[in-house]
C-alpha cells in the first residue's frame, strides 16, 4: 500500500460504514450485556487479564489512572438514602464498544487503528506512536496507555510467571495504545477453522474470554450477520438496529417493554455492544 | 500497455523534477507496473524479491541435505514437516522420524552425518549426548512475536484446492529448499513483501476462473 493509495483511496477505508450501502458480508461481531444478570463480580475482567496479558499495575498507579482493564465493571450508587454498606448499586461492564463509526480511527495520526471487514476497531501496537489522540477521542473511556514498560522495567511478570503468557496475544511495550479486541485471536482461530471446513463460524464456536467466565451468562457474543446466532435474535428481539442512531425503545413512552440499548447512541458511533436495561430493584 | 508504463516513468526521470517524495513515488508506480506485468505474463503469482532478502546462514547440529531429501528423492515437505497441513506452525520432524527411515537405509549408514544422526538416538560414545536427545535445530524462518502466519491456510489454499506442486507451494515463502544442503532464508518475509502476495487475485480452487485476494486487514496477521 503506497502513500498514493491511501490519500486517494482514503474514503474507502470506511466502506463499512452501517449508514453506507455495503452491509458486512461475512462476520459482524456483536455483542449483548444483560445488566439483569450481572452481578458485579468482575469474573469477566478477570477472565480479560489472564487472556490478554494485562499488567496488573498495582495499587499506586491503579489510583493515578493507570490501570489497563479492557473490561471494567462501572458501579453506580443508588440515590436510597442509606451508606454503605447499605446502599444499593448497579453495575455495568465496560469494554470498548467496536464502533462502527469509530472516533478513535479518524484522529489517528499514524493510521494504528483501522477497522476491519469483520465489523472490529483494530489497534496495530507496531504502528502506534503514542500520541493518544485515540484515548482523548473515545468516548466510552476504554482506550488504555502503556505509560511504564510493564513487561521489563516493572517486572510485572517476574520469573516463572511470565510462562502465564498467552502466546497468541503481543507483550505491549512502553508507549502504546491498547483496547479490547473482542479476544480477535480467538476469533481468528475460530475463522481460520471455518474456512478450511469450507464454512462460516457457527454460534457459539467462539466465546471472547469474558463471556466464557461469566458466571451468570449476561454476556453473549457472536456474528450478528448470522440468523441462527444468539446475538442477533436478543438484537433483534429488543428491535435494536446496528445502523440507527434513535431505536425503537427511544420513541415508546417511558414504560416500555423494550430494554435494550446502547450507550451514547447520540453520538452516532454505531457501536457493537447492547445493553439490556436492569428490571430488578438493586441488591440489598 | 507495459511499455507505456515505463515511458510514463521514464518520463518522469527525465523531465529532471527535483528529487521530491513525488517522484519517489512515480518511480515505485513504475516498479510496482512492472512487476504486476511479469506476473501476469507468467500467471504464477511469485511476490517480489530481491537478492538482499538473503537471510544469514544458520549453522545446524547437523548439516541437513534439504536437496538429497526434497530434490533427489522428491520427498513431500509434509511427509516431515507434517503439522503444515493442519496447524499455524509447520512442526520441527521429531528425531523418531528420522530414524524410522534411516534405520533401514544401510547404503548411508556409515557417512558422517548419518553418524551424527545416530549418537542423538543412541547416545555419543563419550556420554556428552545422551540417548534419543532431541537434535537442537535452529530456527532459519523466524517470523516477530507480533505476527500471526496460518502454515494450515496457506496450504489448504495453493496445495489442496488449487493443487499446485508442493514445492512450488512451500517455496512462495521458502525459497527454492529443494537445491539448499542447510535452508537458508531467501525472502525478505517483510510486511510489504506478505502484501505483495496478498493483493494478487488467487484462483479459489484448480479448476474455477473464480478469483478472490488475500485478507488485508491488519488483525488478520497482526496479534
Amino acid at each position: 500500500m503506497s502513500v498514493t493509495n491511501l490519500l486517494e483511496n482514503w474514503s474507502q477505508f470506511r466502506h463499512k460504514h452501517p449508514v453506507g450501502d455495503q452491509p458486512h458480508e461475512e462476520y459482524k461481531w456483536a455483542m449483548s450485556i444483560d445488566l439483569d444478570a450481572c452481578t458485579g463480580c468482575n469474573a469477566c475482567s478477570v477472565a480479560c487479564y489472564a487472556e490478554n496479558n494485562l499488567p496488573v499495575v498495582g495499587k499506586e498507579k491503579y489510583s493515578h489512572g493507570f490501570a489497563h482493564h479492557w473490561i471494567r465493571v462501572e458501579r453506580y450508587w443508588d440515590a436510597d438514602g442509606r451508606d454503605f454498606p447499605d446502599q444499593g448499586a448497579q453495575f455495568l461492564p465496560m469494554m470498548c464498544q467496536q464502533c462502527e463509526a469509530a472516533p478513535c480511527e479518524t484522529v489517528c495520526p499514524v493510521g494504528a487503528t483501522n477497522h476491519t471487514a469483520d465489523g472490529l476497531n483494530s489497534q496495530v501496537y507496531n504502528r502506534c506512536i503514542g500520541s493518544r489522540y485515540c484515548e482523548a477521542n473515545c468516548p466510552y473511556k476504554v482506550r488504555y496507555f502503556n505509560w511504564y514498560d510493564y513487561p521489563t522495567t516493572d517486572n510485572v511478570w517476574p520469573e516463572p510467571m511470565n510462562q502465564q503468557l498467552n502466546p497468541d496475544v503481543t507483550v505491549r511495550g512502553k508507549g502504546v495504545m491498547e483496547k479490547c479486541t473482542f479476544c480477535v485471536q480467538r476469533l481468528t482461530a475460530a475463522k481460520s477453522n471455518a474456512r478450511t471446513e469450507g464454512r462460516t463460524v457457527r454460534d457459539g464456536e467462539v466465546q471472547t474470554a469474558c463471556q466464557q467466565a461469566c458466571p451468570t451468562n449476561a454476556i453473549s457474543f457472536g456474528n450478528l450477520v448470522d440468523p441462527e446466532a444468539m446475538v442477533g435474535k436478543q438484537w433483534m428481539q429488543q428491535q435494536v438496529q446496528l445502523d440507527k442512531d434513535k431505536q425503537a425503545k427511544d420513541a415508546e413512552e417511558a414504560a416500555s417493554k423494550l430494554r435494550g440499548y446502547r450507550i451514547l447512541e447520540e453520538l452516532r458511533a454505531y457501536p457493537s455492544v447492547m445493553y439490556l436495561e436492569r428490571v430488578r430493584e438493586s441488591a440489598i | 500497455m507495459y511499455v507505456g508504463i515505463v515511458l510514463v516513468g521514464g518520463l518522469n526521470i527525465l523531465l529532471g523534477e527535483p528529487l521530491t517524495m513525488v517522484r519517489f513515488l512515480r518511480f515505485s508506480v513504475l516498479l510496482v507496473g512492472l512487476c504486476t506485468a511479469v506476473a501476469g505474463h507468467a500467471n504464477t503469482a511469485q511476490p517480489i524479491t530481491t537478492a538482499d532478502d538473503l537471510g544469514p546462514k544458520v549453522e545446524q547440529p547437523i548439516e541437513f541435505p534439504h536437496d538429497r531429501h526434497a530434490g533427489d528423492m522428491q520427498i513431500n515437505c509434509m511427509y516431515c514437516h507434517t503439522y503444515a497441513r493442519r496447524s499455524i506452525v509447520s512442526g520441527i520432524p521429531p528425531l523418531q522420524k528420522c530414524i524410522g527411515c534411516h534405520q533401514s537405509i544401510e547404503s548411508v549408514r556409515e557417512t558422517p552425518r548419518i553418524k551424527k544422526l545416530f549418537e542423538y538416538w543412541e547416545g555419543s560414545k563419550d556420554g556428552t549426548i545422551a540417548p534419543k536427545t532431541p537434535i537442537p535445530w535452529k530456527k532459519v524462518h523466524d517470523l516477530p512475536d507480533f505476527v500471526r502466519f496460518n502454515h494450515e491456510r496457506h496450504i489448504q489454499r495453493f496445495y489442496f484446492q488449487q493443487e499446485k506442486p508442493v514445492q512450488e507451494v512451500c517455496g512462495y515463502c521458502h525459497g527454492d529448499v529443494k537445491t539448499m544442503t542447510v535452508a537458508r532464508r531467501s525472502k525478505s518475509l517483510s510486511m510489504g513483501w506478505c502484501v505483495s502476495c496478498h493483493e494478487k487475485d488467487h484462483a479459489v480452487d484448480a479448476v474455477s476462473t473464480k478469483t478472490t485476494q488475500g485478507p488485508n486487514d491488519c488483525w488478520q496477521c497482526h496479534k
